[in-house]
């Protein structure tokens, strides 16, 4: 078990984002987070993220709860999260982007930056390097040196992939990746969320696009109003009842039955 | 020969473009963050204030006056940063410009230590002190042709050169490093750059305790030039002076503000018929400044236009896609 969700609340004043939602995701599957607009999704990430404190309950990472830390240090435990709204820094190079990812695992200080000792030139090198690296595995490898506002939308997309992932995390959230992609983006999308499954990362995934969440997830949770209403394979959560009336509404002879 | 080409004047206003180009550096580090500082003066005032009497009253040599000054401001702005943390843009503004107040205040009205706003006069003085120094190794100023006076502020001069060389070299390497890329993340996006792993808490506070450092070292130094020093020199006046070489240099790299000192100091000396309308003129230049060119005269691009031109001219490769710093 990679992370444990444990009867997590979160209340807003008088308003409830999520209310006792419990899940677990196992290591090295990709398991999908999906619902309706509002139904609190990416709340969740940012609970995981630790960006808000749950209300009550326990959020539980490799059987450690990990309620209350800083964003940074959850980072730095291994859980790297996306953005729904991409959130690059955008006068940034690509390369300079995913450098800034490289940051928690790498430690040179003031002094040794500004004295060039031989181990901060080495990490610095090694920086560069896997820099390199993680922009070809996402397939950006001819634009490092672009600056990523001027990036087109799925490559900025991609590159907040590739950031994510610099900081080696275990467990990557990704919010919505696919969203505002056309159908081959979209494909190299998938082929890109397996790649970095079969490095044995897990993935956690928000998307609205079911045909590749279905595709994609060995298991899916669907949130509605904030609760959880169902969890099983793709499968099961199709033709479960309750999904099909969250998403489609009901019948009106049933709410007249 | 050369000994005619000295002139004291020019060398003092030399200084003091030196020392006002260290405090626009000192801007720039905490705004390469995203914090904006209006305290810069209030340190400065800080660092002078230690040194002189630390010097004064317990007769330290200057050198460690003016350490203890940089030291004692850095401690300020390690106070002043972590309250000071949660805000952001104009609230923090109002923050650091209300602190400098605090700072100027506090000088005028404890006056059994700092005698009020009459100020502190009789500081060592740091280019006197260099001649008696070298004096004592049988020295003289007359060796090189020049008179003691001559000396003296070419001294200064020289030192403040050196310290200014050796600050821009390394804020300039720091900016290319690890910290560096973690200050402009925080700059860029503070909530993105704490989901990457960047603990802003530590470098928020560590760029502003690197500020307050080299406005106190500025302070400390502009002390043991002058001789005297009083309240007034580190009120609001000040800290918008300071500004101004920052928004009309440019905040987005080192050379903006040291362009911006460089050329508004020497402004005023070289048409001295404007220098009774300096501050309205500084008015101007923010409201024209924000209006046409918000980043400042020398920002990236322009600094990467440059590059292109100079690898063109030289036939050199590679280097045109490096960033400007």
């Amino acid at each position: 078990m990679v992370l444990e969700i444990k009867k997590v609340c979160k209340n807003f004043g008088g308003l409830s984002a999520l209310t006792d939602v419990t899940f677990s995701i196992n290591q090295g599957e990709i398991f999908g987070l999906i619902g309706p607009n509002g139904a609190g999704k990416t709340t969740m990430f940012n609970l995981i993220t630790s960006m808000f404190i749950p209300t009550s309950g326990e959020i539980l990472f490799n059987n450690e709860n990990i309620n209350g830390l800083k964003s940074h240090v959850i980072t730095e435990k291994g859980i790297c999260r996306t953005f729904q709204n991409i959130r690059l820094f955008p006068q940034m190079t690509a390369a300079e982007n995913v450098m800034v990812g490289e940051h928690c695992r790498s430690n040179a200080g003031v002094l040794r930056s500004v004295f060039r000792t031989k181990s901060q030139r080495q990490e610095e090198t090694k920086i560069r390097e896997t820099a390199e690296e993680l922009l070809e595995f996402v397939g950006l490898s001819d634009y490092s040196e672009v600056v990523s506002e001027n990036l087109a939308y799925g490559q900025q997309r991609r590159l907040e992939i590739a950031r994510a992932l610099a900081s080696r995390p275990e467990l990557l959230l990704l919010d919505e990746p696919a969203a505002g992609m056309n159908e081959t983006e979209t494909s190299d999308l998938f082929d890109l969320i397996k790649k970095i499954q079969s490095k044995d990362i897990t993935v956690l995934l928000i998307e609205h696009d079911m045909p590749l969440v279905m595709k994609l997830c060995d298991r899916i949770a669907v949130l509605n109003f904030g609760k959880k209403i169902a969890e099983g394979t793709p499968e099961e959560i199709q033709n479960h009842p309750d999904v099909i009336e969250a998403y489609l509404g009901k019948e009106e002879d049933e709410l007249y039955a | 020969m050369i000994a005619e080409l000295i002139n004291p004047y020019y060398l003092q206003v030399a200084s003091f473009m030196l020392i006002n180009i260290i405090l626009g550096i000192s801007v720039y580090i905490t705004l390469s963050t995203g914090q904006l500082s209006l305290a810069n003066a209030g340190f400065m005032g800080i660092g002078a204030y230690t040194s002189a009497l630390l010097t004064i009253h317990f007769e330290l040599p200057i050198v460690v006056g003016i350490i203890a000054g940089a030291l004692v401001a850095a401690i300020c702005g390690i106070l002043i940063g972590i309250p000071t943390l949660r805000l952001q843009g104009v609230y923090l503004a109002i923050v650091t410009l209300g602190f400098g107040e605090v700072i100027r205040v506090v000088f005028v009205n404890w006056e059994t230590l700092t005698n009020g706003s009459v100020g502190i006069s009789g500081i060592p003085h740091i280019g006197r002190e260099i001649l008696s120094t070298l004096q004592g190794f049988g020295f003289n100023p007359s060796m090189l042709g020049l008179q003691n006076n001559q000396f003296i502020f070419l001294s200064i001069f020289t030192l403040l050169l050196l310290v200014t060389i050796f600050i821009i070299w390394f804020f300039r390497r720091q900016h290319s490093s690890r910290v560096g890329r973690a200050f402009a993340a925080i700059k860029l996006d503070e909530k993105a750059a704490e989901s990457m792993g960047i603990n802003i808490t530590y470098y928020k506070v560590l760029a502003f305790a690197q500020g307050a450092l080299v406005a106190g070292f500025a302070g400390a130094m502009y002390a043991h030039i002058l001789a005297y020093i009083s309240p007034a020199d580190f009120a609001y006046h000040r800290a918008v002076e300071i500004l101004i070489f920052v928004v009309f240099g440019g905040s987005e790299v080192i050379w903006g503000p040291v362009f911006g000192a460089f050329f508004l100091t020497l402004m005023p000396e070289v048409l001295r018929f404007i220098s009774e309308y300096r501050y309205m003129i500084y008015g101007l230049i923010i409201i024209i400044m924000m209006a046409v060119r918000p980043q400042g005269l020398i920002d990236v691009n322009m600094l990467n236009w440059f590059k292109r031109k100079r690898v063109k001219g030289g036939h050199k490769h590679g280097a045109g896609n490096q960033k400007g710093m």
